[in-house]
């Protein structure tokens, strides 16, 4: 398993190793059950703060896909929550692509799609993440 | 462990004359974490970290390191035991062989780790019975750093501690500095160079002519400041957008870009009140946080 | 491992010093006293006076270039944010870099009048040691006072030549002044002899100065805790 973190896009790196970690989850690259490195261990990998790993994996707690057993590490389980959330996704992802599909049909290029998905996702978002 | 800070100022004060070098500087430094104090050269942090380990007297202000008074020379030196530190200009005994300087160094820390030494010796590829003076820069750099890193103090303090570092040295240092952290060790480092600052600091804190301009974690950071670019049909009412988080606002023909430290949605719902056309939101890299900070002045 | 750092900071200098200085006497009185014969015993004592201000030049010279160095030497040099962040105080460090110079100090003192005693015995020269121990006292015990100027003007001057260049300035002016003024106190004429000695026999008679040495030794110490003040009160 791969992580690939950069820092300069100004989206935290806790941030970006959720994502991963999440969109491994979801395409099934970490199974149920499987164990992720180490804090400490993956801190030195990606070079990075252990702390960033360590919110990474306690905000993924939190929401359920991590379980961080005392002494022995991290371990991906796809709680029922979870898996319902997977199939939220996946509907969401086949409508995204849909959308997607028919606004590049009317004439809007990639970039200007992102941005406008990034200016919309701002409107209230900050209010539901706190 | 304790939960204090590591570092801790109140109004620390340094001037030369009619020069103020660091102005009332509030600094408050968290244990278990990789604090970066960026800035400008010149901008007063290797004043600040030589006042906290007693090479300079502070003109007025106080601190304390490791609980210790900095301003208290029995103190200070009892906090050193426990402190690790790089110096900006990475000093050695030139007439000393790498040997001697191991020796020298591991004589007088009590958490001297020979095995880290003895790595980090082979790792840098640094020849034993060769003086100081015969090295090359890069090699200096590397044993300068050596003394710290074969430590484990409570807390290691670096002034621009990749400069004279090659991308390899470098890489390396950022992997030393993680593995310290993961460990235990609190780390403040000072530097200019953003592209490592963004990859290990929990915290950031920017020091512009002296004064402490930002203080808070880097996601806190990255997720408070944007730049939003707005349009409309109309030339912008830039007034409408002076408000709390906005630092910066620039306008060309009927656009507008403002660069905001918070409060993005306020400025977003502002725009759509006065019947912007177009509205876009981008986050905010290290580089460009510190570039407006640094500019203001 | 101050007092290694220390050694290894000095021993260039010390030891080229002592054979210089041990050379030198050794050497002077071997062919000078070669055109002596034991019975002319006031000019063999006369011939020790003459070495022994030789000697003293040499010394003075050699352990006012031992008083150089310390921590601001180390701030030109650009190694003392290494020391000032050891868990050391000022005052250790230059209290091991005083031990360490006195110590050389002295060595190069005694060493050089034990090659003459040595020398001279060989020649079947009537060398006495309550004399060569009379001249040791005196020169060690005012002698420091040089070291300790020389200590004092290194915490105080910055620049690997104009340190030296103002304590040798200070030697040099000093003897002068007080030799003008002050003459019973110059320290070189107390340190070469001359207030102690009789013209007649070149010898030192009568006891040992105890309270000048003392007075001399006194005089150092204010200057070395005048260095440490003048360290305490300097930024880095």
């Amino acid at each position: 398993m791969f992580f690939k973190l950069n820092p300069t896009t100004g989206h935290p790196l806790y941030l970006q190793l959720m994502q991963q970690i999440r969109h491994a989850a979801e395409t099934g690259a970490l199974q149920d059950g499987e164990q992720l490195p180490g804090i400490r261990t993956l801190a030195e990998e990606l070079v990075v703060s252990p702390n960033t790993v360590a919110k990474a994996y306690s905000e993924l707690e939190h929401e359920g896909i991590l379980e961080l057993r005392q002494g022995s590490g991290a371990f991906l389980t796809l709680k029922r929550r979870t898996r319902s959330l997977t199939d939220h996704v996946q509907v969401a992802r086949r409508r995204l692509r849909d959308l997607i599909e028919q606004l590049r049909e009317h004439g809007l290029l990639d970039e200007e799609i992102r941005r406008a998905f990034e200016a919309e996702l701002l409107y209230p978002a900050e209010i539901v993440r706190k | 462990m304790t939960n204090a800070p590591v570092i801790l100022t109140r109004d620390l004060t340094k001037s030369y004359g009619t020069l103020m070098a660091v102005h009332g500087l509030n600094l408050s430094v968290e244990p278990n974490r990789i604090t970066a104090f960026l800035g400008q050269n010149g901008a007063g942090k290797s004043t600040t970290i030589k006042m906290l380990l007693g090479m300079i007297r502070p003109t007025c202000g106080e601190g304390t390191v490791l609980g210790k008074r900095i301003a208290n020379a029995e103190e200070n030196r009892e906090m050193r035991r426990k402190v690790a530190y790089v110096a900006e200009n990475k000093p050695l005994y030139s007439y000393m062989t790498v040997e001697q300087t191991v020796r020298f160094a591991s004589s007088f820390y009590s958490d001297w780790r020979a095995d880290v030494a003895t790595k980090l010796l082979s790792e840098y590829k640094l020849p034993h019975k060769r003086k100081v003076k015969s090295l090359s820069k890069g090699m200096r750099t590397k044993l300068a750093l050596l003394l710290a890193f074969a430590r484990r103090p409570d807390l290691l303090i670096l002034d621009e501690p990749s400069e004279g570092l090659d991308p390899v040295g470098v890489e390396h240092l950022l992997q030393t500095l993680v593995a310290q952290s993961a460990e235990g060790v609190s780390v403040f480092f000072s530097s200019h160079q953003i592209a490592e600052v963004e990859r290990v600091a929990d915290h950031v804190c920017i020091l512009d002519n002296g004064r402490l301009r930002v203080d808070a974690s880097l996601d806190r950071l990255l997720q408070s400041y944007r730049r939003i670019d707005l349009s409309f049909r109309f030339p912008p009412p830039e007034q409408e957008f002076r408000m709390a988080g906005v630092q910066k606002i620039r306008t060309s023909g009927n656009a507008l870009s403002i660069f905001a430290s918070m409060n993005a949605e306020a400025v977003v719902e502002r725009a759509h009140d006065l019947n912007v056309v177009s509205v876009e939101v981008t986050p905010v890299g290290l580089r460009d946080i510190f570039l407006e900070t640094v500019k203001e002045n | 491992m101050l007092w290694y750092k220390g050694w290894l900071e000095t021993r260039s200098r010390f030891l080229t010093c002592l054979i210089v200085l041990t050379g030198f006497c050794a050497v002077f009185i071997h062919y000078t006293q070669g055109y002596l014969r034991p019975e002319w015993r006031e000019d063999f004592h006369r011939l020790m006076l003459v070495a022994h201000q030789y000697l003293v030049i040499i010394w003075i010279i050699s352990v006012v270039l031992l008083g150089m160095g310390g921590l601001v030497r180390e701030k030109a040099n650009g190694s003392s944010s290494l020391t000032l962040s050891l868990p050391v105080s000022r005052a250790h460090l230059l209290g091991v870099r005083v031990a360490i110079g006195v110590l050389e100090a002295i060595t190069l003192g005694v060493v050089p009048w034990v090659a003459i005693f040595l020398v001279s015995s060989a020649g079947g020269m009537p060398i006495q040691f309550q004399q060569v121990r009379f001249y040791v006292l005196l020169l060690v015990s005012g002698g420091l006072v040089y070291f300790a100027m020389a200590v004092l003007v290194s915490s105080l001057v910055e620049g690997e030549y104009t340190a030296p260049a103002v304590a040798f300035g200070l030697v040099f002016l000093a003897t002068n002044l007080f030799d003008l003024w002050l003459r019973d106190f110059n320290l070189w004429r107390f340190v070469s002899g001359d207030f102690y000695l009789d013209r007649n026999s070149y010898l030192f008679a009568g006891t040992f100065p105890w309270k000048g040495s003392i007075a001399w030794l006194a005089v150092a110490t204010v200057m070395l805790i005048a260095s440490v003040k003048v360290l305490h009160e300097r930024e880095f």
